[in-house]
């Protein structure tokens, strides 16, 4: 097929670390392969239900609809899958990770396996016929929990080989349309989490945030405040995707988080989180207090990562147990 | 005084400041600094009103010498003062900016002693975040009226932004309610910094980091609404010149509050909100959409439509253009079709390209047609269900208002209407019979109604 042969790109390299700086001095530069770490922090999204942007379902998009891709649920894998479909000629309706497939009656399903060099050629054949941003944004509709992602890539991709670079601009197009719809679920979260993320210090000196965004957006963020923040370590942990992207003033590297023990906040920290909810409650107007307005700029799924947002009753009585909490709600209602 | 309580003080006494932005300037990170700006800013957290929080907003000082009639820190009231000293001011901003509470810090003040010695304390505390703890992130500083030159440019080249109040829309207004200021004593400082910033750009010899350095991120200033008698036409007028003469970055507006008891100030029922709104969709169309003045509001119809937006009002004052066929129409009249904002006419360019564009290609554009379906065409065709008529479509539309609104942000809101203008117990979103004579003349400016205009009269007379 002629976009196999203009895919062609570096043989045999090692493709691309999808978001991870594989760091010589830093603590476990070689253990963690960011494939499996991506493709564990997946198995684990999809466990909760989102709802997921629709499809498009024009026939012509359809392709063979009884067909499904299966790859192991890292970027390589969907390349490869992606790098197969080509291959043999075939549309599968969807490229679907390993775990999270439903077994379905009416589709047959193949499972791809993972192959960096058919992953790097796809990766390079992106890049050089379509853009870098175009591989960009395929990045961060990986990261969407849409289970239907890796069908939306794929329709994507052959769309832009079949039209060119500008392919892009064609935005009421459905296969374009589709896409951008999901990657703007992932850029908007990724938005979200530079205003909400909240650090406190812990006892160390380490600055923790925790959140819990739609989307597994830590890769996307990490830039933004290793630059902003580059003189403070700081660790940013997704309790939702069990992922956590680590800053240690000089270079920052995500790494698997399925056990984070609460840690213990410094002494200072108390005191910063009153003033800033001080803060907080001082400069509201009660003239023209708003919630609804409030909660559309925050929504209230990021509420619970606030230190602003909690009751004053539940205020600078750190460290707090469960039991304590409940108390204290038992007693507000 | 223990911190909290200072800064429950100065955060209260500084919460009527409306500017709360930190976008205008992209400062990278640099190694071992802390800090960095982004052009378009970012909000941290929403406080209860539904504003944004995205500066550390303070008074240094809430002590002032001043005695404005509508300001909660004049002299003659009795509330608590307090003042942070330099170090605790930084402390407190590096503490807060730390842990992403914030962009960085808004500084006013109320008039310690006299300006100059203000603006000195001010720049002292400024210099300390930025000499000695390296802060890179956004300064908005107030410069206080009266304050010499040499510190003005002090006090520009330490922060982002800089602005001073107008405070009123009128010098009689701000005569009457803020005799320790005077508009000359306003009007310089604007000038100087506009100079400044501008000396900044046109000074070859400087590198493009240091042309930059004067207040980079330009100057802004605000007005309260609905302390004095001046129209919506009057304040317009006066923001358009405002952008014009000293190139603001933003003219802020501020719903009259009252704080103070005044028989100067007028008797306010509700907080004017609805009004402000207006205000600012009006200023919106004057910045990006291309809208002049004269063609939000004009002398005869000197008070915005409260029922309807400004650009949908503009849009049944000039039916005559519409309605816009999305497939051919350049991208200066897509701007104008009420309900299609920058992003959306840029997307029905892009997308244009390829196709004709159908109505649910414009779903897929993600452009709300719950207002631009009255004013399209796609193809030559309406939207389905619509009847292009402009009273029809002044009763959807302000349907639109009411649905969107919830009620408890609108009630009391047509407080500057008689009880008699308004037939329904709610007041919300009925066309009274006056108001559609308005509109049968062919004119949406709602206050040409005769009790609207004899209240604004007995208004102005005060």
């Amino acid at each position: 097929m002629l976009e196999n042969e203009r895919m062609n790109g570096r043989k045999g390299t090692r493709p691309e670390r999808a978001y991870c700086k594989i760091v010589p001095g830093a603590p476990e530069p070689n253990a963690p392969v960011p494939s499996e770490k991506l493709s564990s922090c997946l198995s684990q999204s999809s466990a909760a239900s989102e709802p997921n942007a629709p499809v498009a379902s024009t026939e012509a998009l359809l392709g063979d609809a009884d067909l499904i891709y299966l790859y192991d649920g890292s970027l390589e894998g969907l390349l490869s899958a992606v790098f197969a479909a080509f291959a043999r000629k075939e549309a599968p309706v969807n490229l679907a990770v390993k775990h999270n497939l439903q077994e379905s009656l009416l589709c047959s399903s193949v499972f791809i396996d993972t192959d960096l060099v058919a992953a790097d050629r796809v990766q390079a054949g992106i890049k050089r016929v379509l853009g870098s941003d175009t591989y960009e944004a395929v990045k961060q509709v990986f990261l969407s929990k849409n289970e239907h992602k890796g069908g939306v890539i794929l329709r994507y991709l052959r769309h832009g080989f079949k039209r060119g670079r500008w392919f892009y601009t064609q935005l009421a197009h459905p296969v374009v349309s589709e896409f951008t719809a999901v990657q703007r679920v992932v850029i908007n979260e990724a938005h979200y989490l530079r205003q909400f993320v909240r650090f406190a210090q812990l006892e160390s000196g380490l600055y923790f945030a925790r959140i819990q965004p739609k989307a597994s957006v830590v890769p996307l963020i990490m830039d933004h405040f290793a630059d902003r923040f580059n003189v403070q370590p700081f660790i940013i942990y997704d309790a939702r995707h069990q992922l956590a992207g680590i800053f240690d003033t000089e270079r920052w590297w995500l790494t698997d988080a399925s056990q984070i023990q609460t840690p213990a906040l410094s002494a200072e920290e108390d005191n910063f989180q009153a003033l800033w909810q001080t803060f907080f409650d001082t400069i509201t107007i009660e003239e023209r207090r708003n919630p609804r307005c409030q909660r559309s700029f925050m929504p209230k799924r990021f509420w619970g990562n606030l230190c602003e947002q909690i009751p004053p009753q539940l205020r600078r009585r750190h460290p707090q147990t469960p039991t304590q909490i409940v108390q204290v709600l038992n007693e507000l209602h | 005084m223990e911190m909290l309580d200072k800064l429950t003080i100065l955060a209260d006494a500084a919460k009527y400041d409306v500017a709360c932005t930190s976008c205008g300037v992209d400062r990278k990170a640099k190694k071992g600094q802390l800090g960095s700006t982004t052009r378009a800013g970012i909000c941290h957290s929403f406080s209860a009103d539904g504003r944004c929080i995205t500066l550390l907003k303070v008074l240094l000082s809430n002590a002032c010498s001043y005695d404005c009639a509508y300001c909660v820190n004049r002299r003659s009231n009795d509330v608590p003062r307090a003042t942070f000293s330099a170090r605790e001011l930084a402390e407190l901003t590096i503490g807060f900016y730390r842990r992403n509470y914030i962009e960085g810090l808004f500084l006013s003040s109320g008039v310690l002693r006299n300006p100059d010695y203000t603006t000195e304390r001010m720049c002292e505390a400024i210099a300390l975040l930025r000499d000695e703890y390296g802060f890179r992130g956004y300064i908005h500083a107030k410069a206080i009226p009266g304050t010499s030159e040499e510190l003005l440019i002090r006090l520009g080249v330490l922060a982002d932004r800089m602005s001073i109040n107008i405070e009123f829309p009128s010098a009689q207004s701000l005569n009457l309610l803020a005799p320790g200021k005077a508009r000359q004593s306003i009007i310089q400082p604007m000038r100087f910094v506009r100079d400044g910033i501008k000396a900044n750009y046109q000074d070859k010899r400087l590198s493009t980091v240091r042309r930059t350095r004067f207040a980079p991120a330009g100057q802004s200033t605000q007005m309260i609404i609905g302390a004095s008698p001046e129209s919506d036409f009057q304040i317009l007028k006066l923001s358009a010149s405002l952008y014009q003469t000293f190139e603001m970055r933003r003219v802020f507006f501020s719903a009259y509050i009252p704080v103070n008891t005044n028989p100067l100030l007028p008797p306010v029922r509700e907080v004017p909100l609805l009004r402000e709104h207006r205000l600012y969709q009006a200023d919106w169309l004057m910045r990006f959409y291309g809208f002049d003045v004269t063609e939000v509001i004009d002398e005869r119809h000197p008070y915005l439509d409260l029922q309807i937006d400004p650009k949908a009002n503009w849009a049944l004052n000039h039916i005559d253009e519409f309605p816009i066929e999305i497939n051919r129409a350049p991208y200066e009249s897509l701007l104008r079709i009420p309900g299609v904002g920058v992003r959306g006419a840029s997307r029905i360019v892009m997308a244009r390209r390829e196709r004709r564009l159908r109505f649910e290609d414009l779903c897929r554009l993600n452009i709300i047609l719950k207002r631009a379906r009255y004013f399209i065409t796609c193809n030559g065709v309406f939207a389905p269900d619509v009847i292009f008529d402009p009273l029809h479509i002044y009763e959807q539309l302000s349907r639109v208002t009411k649905q969107n609104q919830s009620n408890k942000f609108l009630k009391g809101q047509l407080s500057l209407f008689d009880a008699s203008c308004v037939n329904n117990s709610d007041g919300i979103g009925s066309v009274s019979g006056q108001e559609q004579t308005a509109i049968r003349s062919g004119k949406f400016g709602l206050l040409e109604t005769p009790a609207a205009v004899e209240q604004v009269a007995s208004y102005a007379g005060k």
